[in-house]
């Protein structure tokens, strides 16, 4: 089980981008952390990994729920935090995005682990000290 | 010359009739219909297929309350984005419909530019103004130069601001969304209680970020035994769902309002300080604040109180949040000018405005 330490916003940018390179097209990942830990950072660095935008233009997607980034290669950003039930998330329609070949994060998905596909990556982030993050990433294949 | 508006980029499913630009002769807005029964029994919450079983009625309510029949209208505006793409496309493509069906020409308008008109709906705007959107999906700031063209002045570069007021809320135990409760409750609490130190920010100055006060906010809470004080507010809000402020009141402690104050204190003072610097860069003879945080009384007070030397316009409480008034308003000059949309135009989830 892989585990990054990150000490600023910027490495934990930086180590998204790192991360999102060995990723296939169609890959669904799970950013899991509490409230501040900088899931929304992470992707951030995903997003540029993956040339679909610059960090500057991830926002969290919370109200929004799903964040569309990058023109010919999707990355799509989804966030799950002010859903109560899984009938709701479900109606947002995560299994059409999960089959669109792009890669889809998941802020808040372990709420609801039966919309979640089988095989997927994990990213666990959690607070240290201050700036500092530990961050881990497990591949599941349920 | 009236306009159909349509609004379904989120939550709401929304029709409205315009007059000129300027009279609303009705504005209906889904969740806020008083019988549900009306469709079938389910508040649209969410996406395509809530919109889906919402759009009829909705439209044609909004037709009646008018009195209006389809040949009064001169145009159908419709939401083309920003927003979920599967919830934007059932109002575009009713609006289509009914645009091909029965030859009113179609006018798509950005769900952004609709907030700044719901701000300025009979008001001689002067330009240059600077437009702040604040809601819990946006936080922007526009320069507005004459013919409704913009400038992209600052964003988010991560929470926006109303959702950094309903995440505390609920980190607090006061609900999901809780905007309305914090800013009904920071009156009670001392606004210079608590200092939360901020990031400086890198780049664009007039770009926000209210993450970190997010997080200072709930190191806060950490670092505070709270566990019992929160479990009472969870408990309030199972056992009624919209408590009222005494109620919120016996089960809050001074700290606690202390915290609520501090923290809308500086979300506040970040949003105006920006936008007040944004002014002065581009000389705006007016400002503008809209979207769902435009109804906090705490940032209207605020900003009445620096007393600035042009026009500040926010919209009336029931504008301020998603609607299809603003959406029809904001349709009306480019009607007056003959901009029309075809009807191949897409939804665009990332539309932006400049």
């Amino acid at each position: 089980m892989p585990t990054f330490r990150t000490a600023s916003e910027e490495e934990t940018i930086a180590l998204g981008a790192k991360l999102a390179q060995g990723w296939p097209p169609g890959a669904a990942v799970l950013l899991i952390g509490e409230l501040g830990a900088g899931k929304t950072t992470l992707a951030k660095g995903i997003v540029k990994g993956l040339g679909a935008g610059e960090p500057e233009d991830v926002s969290s997607p919370t109200f929004t729920l799903i964040h569309e980034y990058g023109r010919a290669r999707k990355v799509y950003h989804v966030d799950l935090y002010r859903l109560d039930r899984a009938s709701e998330a479900s109606r947002l329609g995560l299994e059409e995005l999960f089959d669109r070949n792009s890669v889809v994060l998941i802020e808040w998905g372990e709420k609801f682990p039966e919309l979640l596909p089988a095989v997927r990556y994990e990213i666990r982030i959690r607070t240290t000290e201050g700036d500092q993050r530990e961050i881990t990433v497990t591949s599941v294949n349920i | 010359m009236r306009i159909l508006g349509i609004e379904s980029s989120c939550d709401e499913t929304a029709a409205a009739v315009v007059e000129d630009g300027v009279s609303i002769l009705s504005s209906v807005v889904a969740s806020q219909l008083a019988t549900h029964a009306r469709y079938g029994g389910v508040v649209p919450e969410l996406a395509s297929r809530e919109h889906l079983r919402a759009i009829v009625p909705v439209v044609r309510l909004a037709l009646a309350e008018a009195k209006s029949s389809y040949s009064d209208l001169s145009a159908i505006a419709a939401t083309i984005g920003p927003g979920l793409v599967g919830s934007l496309l059932v109002g575009l493509t009713f609006a289509k419909s009914l645009s091909f069906a029965r030859g009113i020409p179609l006018i798509g308008v950005n769900h952004i530019e609709g907030h700044i008109h719901a701000a300025i709906l009979d008001a001689e705007l002067e330009f240059p103004a600077v437009a702040l959107i604040v809601s819990g999906g946006h936080t922007h700031l526009f320069e507005v130069n004459p013919g409704f063209s913009y400038q992209l002045m600052g964003k988010t570069r991560d929470d926006a601001a109303g959702e950094a007021f309903d995440k505390v809320a609920k980190l607090l135990g006061f609900g999901y969304p809780g905007g309305p409760v914090i800013d009904q409750l920071a009156p009670y609490g001392n606004p210079r209680a608590v200092k939360f130190t901020l990031a400086k920010m890198k780049g664009n100055t007039l770009d926000f970020s209210f993450s970190g006060l997010k997080t200072a906010v709930l190191r806060w809470t950490e670092a505070r035994d709270l566990g019992g004080e929160i479990q009472t507010r969870k408990d309030l809000l199972a056992a009624q769902a919209q408590p009222t402020v005494e109620e919120w009141l016996r089960v809050t402690p001074r700290a606690t309002l202390d915290v609520l104050a501090s923290f809308q204190r500086t979300v506040i003072e970040e949003l105006l300080r920006r936008a007040v610097a944004a002014a002065d860069a581009c000389g705006a003879r007016a400002l503008i604040i809209s979207g769902g945080v435009a109804c906090n009384s705490g940032l209207r007070a605020a900003t009445e109180e620096l007393h600035l030397p042009y026009p500040v316009y926010f919209p009336s409480k029931t504008l301020s949040t998603d609607n299809a008034a603003m959406i029809a308003a904001a349709a009306f000059p480019k009607l007056k000018r003959g901009e029309f949309t075809e009807l191949n135009v897409a939804a665009s989830a990332n539309l932006t405005l400049a």
